[in-house]
């Protein structure tokens, strides 16, 4: 059946695709002309060799591998156990997983600072602790997305009915979470992860007021002090949100987009 | 004058023929079915009449009109579909009351055919209901009433059954009919369930790959198929090969067995079989009947009826018996007799008649 | 196998600890970095520095200044809320039942996908370097003669001296935008993509045309999903810092920059009215929250049983 296409559906299109594009593009353009009258990478060598970019991506790189192990072990056994043991806590999961909406990341910092800069914790002291507290934040800004992922993953399986069968033939609740969820949930997890990374990697707010050499701190110092970098960081950042989606969408191929991150 | 009529229409999407040179004429308060298995063009030819296809080519004529220019909006025709598609942000009574509320009819009048309409559903307590508080039956039935509530000049019914329990089809279809005859309202009723084809139809119309294969009376279509398709579509049958021995007198052999047909055309060339149906059979022998002996090979019962297979010099040949409590149930592998009148049978060589 | 049934049997009887203790480690770090650090914020919104009660630190509702912080940030959150809730209705719109080429929606969906996650310092870098005083774009239009209003030829024209600027609530508006509308594309479609065809079918059966379809049917249909979106929104400008930050360099009042800055230098000269401040933020994404339930209660009463 071959429909007419919509002028007005054409109309909002194209404005859409040009909202999307012509930022991109004017980024990419004017990160290119760093040096004068000609069209140079230069600026993105420049970023490239910054020993701080080197540093902080690698820190940041460091604690989204961290924030996605903590999410994945933290949440994984619990929405299991929700689904097994207790589905009538099931909405009272749905409302902490909004929670980190209701409180925007600068009001979390905020209250992790002064919960944890002080008597008796005082993790703010060291640079572990400070990290330990940076996670914390990080697993806490994720959170919904990870618990969506899994909780859709566990949804499209019959969870119970697996567990009864494996619990059948013999296996234990270790057992049956990790050779039986687990390999069944992998792409949901899969793609909670990479959502969990791109968050960690995109974050400004936890590593600026606590900090430490985040990825996000880093972009924001660079666009104070200089012209063409930030353009070129803009672009490398696309990129790596870009590179995340794509394996998402590769990994779970026909199914539906997800948000990444919270800001 | 027929009321309705579709004149040479077909419908093709890219390539794809759908529907090809279909042609009818429906009277006025006719109730007619358009039946066959799924992909035939019925609902896609039901679809031009209510305008949300455009024919390819041919005429779609009301009271004389041409109604091919017209958008769905304009046509006044009741539509019922499989899915009900009630408003779920509408009560029952406010689904009811859509076609006049759009056509701009004041409140009262409004009011007063939503009422008419729920009482001839018989769902006049479930006013305040929504969609999603209602039975699939009820549910279906609130959709008929929708459709009827426009006072339209056709009802269009698209397999309006087929997504409900046995039972409530039953029930469903016997008020379909009833409102029907009440109102006597010219429908179109689309279906791959020959039963309520059966049940329900003036007239019949059997589709097969677009193209219309027999349009007749149910008893026509079922006693009288028009061809081989028609036959085994509707209803069981035999279709038995046999060969001639005798071409101008229907004589023939199933196995070693002699038979005689009632009814027979030019058998020219092609293999021909016998086509008798299983309830026309009967156990036993009888002078002057076609008489067939062989072998059970399998009894099922059914409730109603036992349905028996016989092995006839190789070929199956089924025959189905009226259940009685003091019904001895025949054992496999015994042999059997079984005969049947001359009358019952044809012979047929996949030509159509 | 007896022995598992007897397991599920107690779980479901059984609703006392056993039910919660699978959960213990979720809560307890729900606890100790979700609601130990809000407490200490609520109930210091309530303490004087001596540690007394008092509602003293919500003066700040008298003082202009964070006051007109809460109204930035509100104005700011509402307005890129309706632009791209519209924008992205329409788009979504778009993008479904093939209405636009297929190509377009393809794009479109993958770049909603990217651009909903394209947010933070990286998306202000974006807009200066296109809008900017010396971006892209900027640079492109001084380079074009216009006609000005009295016929006379303007050029070159620079949009700055027209009262365009970048670095101002209209221009923060212009850049959430970007994360906005793709955000109400992703968190729309399938609400668009829920509306069957058989109701628009039904519809014009009985005599509708399509303005009374959208009005009567569709309209009503997509009114929760549009008022959960657009709450999605509101709360996803309203609690954004980074881009405002990269963006105008602080020099925007939004509440989320003045609490920013209370961190780094206590502002506001007293500690406890930053915690007041916080608190307000969540007081007022939980009305909004509530809010929401309220109106998709009395908008969505068919559908539930």
């Amino acid at each position: 059946m071959k429909k007419k296409n919509n002028p007005w559906a054409i109309f909002w299109a194209v404005l859409a695709m040009l909202y999307f594009f012509v930022p991109m593009l004017g980024t990419f353009i004017f990160s290119l002309r760093m040096k004068r009258g000609v069209l140079s990478f230069l600026a993105y060598q420049s970023v490239l060799s910054d020993a701080n970019f080197l540093r902080s991506f690698r820190y940041s790189a460091t604690m989204g591998v961290v924030t996605v192990i903590v999410s994945v072990v933290l949440l994984l056994p619990s929405v299991y156990w929700i689904y097994i043991k207790a589905p009538k806590m099931k909405p009272v999961m749905e409302i902490i997983s909004i929670l980190p909406f209701v409180i925007p990341v600068i009001v979390l910092v905020f209250g992790l600072i002064r919960t944890f800069g002080r008597p008796p914790f005082q993790l703010t002291l060291s640079s572990f602790g400070t990290d330990v507290l940076i996670a914390a934040g990080y697993v806490i800004i994720s959170m919904p997305y990870m618990y969506r992922a899994i909780d859709v993953g566990m949804r499209s399986m019959d969870v119970r009915t697996l567990t009864e069968a494996a619990q059948n033939l013999g296996s234990n609740w270790f057992q049956v979470l990790t050779l039986v969820i687990l390999p069944n949930l992998r792409i949901a997890i899969l793609s909670g992860a990479l959502i969990c990374f791109a968050t960690v990697m995109g974050e400004l707010i936890l590593g600026d007021f606590l900090v430490r050499p985040a990825l996000g701190s880093y972009m924001a110092g660079v666009g104070r002090s200089k012209a063409y970098e930030p353009a070129a960081l803009a672009i490398i950042s696309y990129g790596l949100t870009w590179l995340c989606l794509g394996l998402i969408q590769y990994f779970s191929r026909g199914r539906s987009q997800q948000q990444l991150t919270g800001r | 004058m027929a009321q309705l009529e579709l004149i040479h229409i077909s419908k093709s999407f890219n390539e794809m023929t759908a529907v090809q040179d279909f042609n009818l004429a429906v009277e006025a308060g006719e109730f007619i079915s358009f039946l066959g298995p799924s992909g035939c063009g019925k609902t896609t030819t039901l679809r031009m009449v209510a305008g949300f296809e455009i024919p390819t080519s041919g005429v779609i004529q009301l009271d004389g009109m041409d109604l091919t220019p017209l958008p769905p909006n304009r046509r006044n025709m009741g539509m019922v579909f499989q899915s009900y598609a009630l408003f779920p942000n509408m009560t029952a009574a406010q689904n009811v009351g859509y076609g006049l509320r759009v056509a701009g009819k004041p409140r009262v009048e409004i009011e007063q055919r939503v009422i008419e309409m729920l009482d001839l559903i018989q769902m006049h307590d479930f006013a305040e209901r929504y969609p999603n508080q209602l039975s699939g039956g009820q549910q279906q039935r609130l959709a008929l009433a929708r459709a009827l509530a426009i006072k339209p000049r056709v009802l269009l019914l698209d397999e309006p059954l087929s997504a409900l329990d046995a039972k409530i089809r039953l029930e469903l279809r016997q008020e379909i009919r009833r409102i029907q005859r009440q109102l006597g309202i010219t429908t179109i009723y689309v279906t791959h369930d020959q039963e309520e084809a059966l049940s329900l139809s003036d007239r019949i119309v059997i589709m097969r790959r677009g193209v219309i294969e027999q349009v007749g009376t149910p008893q026509q279509i079922y006693n009288f198929p028009a061809s081989d398709f028609v036959a085994e579509f509707v209803g069981h049958i035999n279709l038995l090969p046999v060969e001639v021995v005798q071409a101008d007198a229907g004589v023939v052999r199933l196995g070693s067995q002699v038979v005689r047909a009632g009814q027979f055309g030019h058998l020219n060339g092609r293999p021909v079989r016998l086509a008798v149906r299983p309830e026309e059979l009967k156990a036993g022998s009888v002078e002057g009947a076609n008489n067939l002996t062989g072998m059970i090979e399998s009894v099922t019962y059914l409730g109603a009826i036992v349905r028996i297979r016989v092995d006839v010099d190789g070929q199956l040949v089924s025959l189905d018996m009226f259940n009685e409590r003091s019904l001895e149930i025949p054992v496999v592998g015994q042999p059997f007799h079984v005969n049947f009148p001359v009358e019952a049978c044809w012979l047929t060589n996949g030509v159509k008649n | 196998m007896i022995a598992g049934q007897n397991k599920r049997i107690h779980g479901k009887g059984q609703a006392g600890w056993k039910t919660w203790i699978g959960l213990l480690p979720f809560f307890l770090f729900i606890t100790f970095f979700l609601v130990m650090p809000s407490l200490t914020l609520f109930s210091g919104a309530f303490q004087d520095a001596e540690g007394r009660f008092t509602l003293a630190n919500f003066s700040f509702l008298e003082n202009t200044f964070a006051l007109k912080s809460y109204l930035t940030s509100i104005w700011v959150s509402l307005t890129t809320s309706l632009i791209g809730g519209i924008f992205g209705f329409f788009v979504a719109y778009a993008t479904t039942s093939s209405r636009a080429p297929r190509w377009m929606s393809n794009i479109l969906s993958t770049f909603s996908g990217l651009a909903a996650n394209f947010g933070g310092v990286p998306l202000a870098f974006a807009f200066i370097a296109t809008l900017g005083r010396t971006g892209f774009i900027t640079a492109l239009l001084k380079g074009v003669c216009f006609n000005g209003a009295d016929g006379a030829a303007i050029c070159p024209f620079n949009p700055y001296d027209h009262g365009f600027n970048l670095y101002s609530a209209a221009g923060l508006i212009l850049a959430y935008t970007y994360f906005q509308f793709p955000l109400m594309v992703l968190t729309i479609t399938p609400a668009l993509e829920g509306l069957k065809k058989e109701w628009s079918e039904a519809s014009a059966n009985l005599g509708s045309n399509s303005a009374q379809y959208w009005r009567y049917v569709a309209l009503p249909v997509l009114l929760p999903s549009l008022l959960g979106a657009t709450i999605l929104l509101f709360g996803n400008a309203f609690g954004a810092y980074a881009t405002a930050q990269a963006l105008t360099g602080g020099s925007i009042y939004l509440v989320t920059i003045m609490i920013g800055q209370q961190i780094r230098g206590d502002v506001l000269g007293n500690p406890n009215e930053g915690y007041a401040l916080a608190f307000g933020m969540v007081i007022i994404m939980s009305l909004t929250i509530v809010l929401y339930i309220l109106l998709q209660r009395k908008t969505a009463r068919w559908l539930k049983l």
